[in-house]
């Protein structure tokens, strides 16, 4: 008897449903970060803004690259619904952590499906996510990196104008 | 039921319980599902559309209601010839007929897989 399932798809079910899972993950983060670039702009941070609004457009092109993926490899694309987005922050710096907290939920995420395809042996899969591992990197840094700028300028005084600005020139790196 | 169809390739059988069964056409590359009283040819896409129906079903829950409603279940698939209007009892067994093909189709999957990766 012929594998059907396997002629027809790269990608097990499970896998596939996980990927998608993470199309939708990658599809709220990009829609919180926009959420985020609104309230900074509205309240006068533009470089964070700005800040927001750029990575808003990378989480995008994370969850085209995972959906076309899916497709690539002969599975089904689910373009996912997103709702319940938070539109207001009690403070500048609580928007930060929040935005860490984001990347760190994405980097678990990405983590689960990763130890899916070690189960399978799907390597395909494990080195096409190897990408994002490394993109990871990258996110989280520049999310902690925010956060520290909290606690070496300060809030206190002109410390919030400064943040922003200094938040508009975060840059990782990593030579690693 | 088989026997009374005009086969023109080889079936194999996949799964069968006695409330119907699953055969697998490697030419056609589909399957048939023999289920309440008729034989439907399936695709790639649609076996997995059925699959998805039908384990959205939530069976408990249609148990508990105490509505006046028959217990009959609609199974439409889009972009697919086949339509069942499915009582509780059937839907149990056609949910069971299908988790057991997909436990086989995984089950010859790995058999491929592991066998196909024999270096010799």
């Amino acid at each position: 008897m012929k594998d059907l399932l396997r002629i027809k798809s790269l990608i097990s079910t499970e896998i596939e449903a996980l990927l998608n899972q993470q199309v939708k993950k990658e599809a709220y983060s990009s829609s919180v970060y926009l959420s985020m670039a609104s309230w900074c702009n509205r309240n006068g941070y533009d470089f964070s803004s700005d800040y927001f609004f750029k990575q808003a457009e990378e989480e995008r092109l994370h969850q085209l690259k995972f959906y076309k993926y899916i497709l690539d490899m002969g599975g089904n694309s689910i373009s996912p619904e997103i709702t319940g987005i938070k539109q207001e922050y009690n403070s500048f710096r609580e928007v930060f952590e929040e935005a860490l907290d984001q990347e760190i939920s994405v980097t678990n995420s990405i983590k689960n499906i990763y130890a899916r395809c070690m189960k399978e042996q799907d390597f395909i899969t494990m080195e096409f996510l190897n990408w994002f591992l490394k993109e990871q990197r990258e996110e989280e840094y520049k999310a902690r990196r925010a956060l520290e700028l909290f606690e070496v300028i300060g809030e206190e005084g002109t410390g919030r104008w400064q943040i922003d600005k200094h938040v508009g020139e975060i840059k990782y790196n990593g030579e690693a | 039921m088989i026997s009374t169809l005009t086969q023109t390739t080889p079936w194999t059988d996949v799964f069968s319980t006695s409330a119907g069964a699953i055969y697998q056409c490697d030419e056609e590359r589909c399957w048939y599902v023999d289920f309440a009283g008729k034989v439907a040819k399936f695709d790639y896409r649609c076996l997995l559309k059925l699959r998805k129906a039908v384990y959205h079903i939530d069976i408990e829950q249609v148990l508990l209601t105490t509505t006046k409603a028959p217990d009959v279940e609609i199974i439409f698939i889009c972009a697919c010839d086949h339509c069942y209007v499915l009582s509780l009892v059937q839907i149990i067994a056609l949910k069971e007929l299908l988790e057991g093909t997909f436990v086989m189709l995984e089950l010859n999957h790995i058999l491929h897989d592991r066998l196909g990766r024999v270096v010799i």
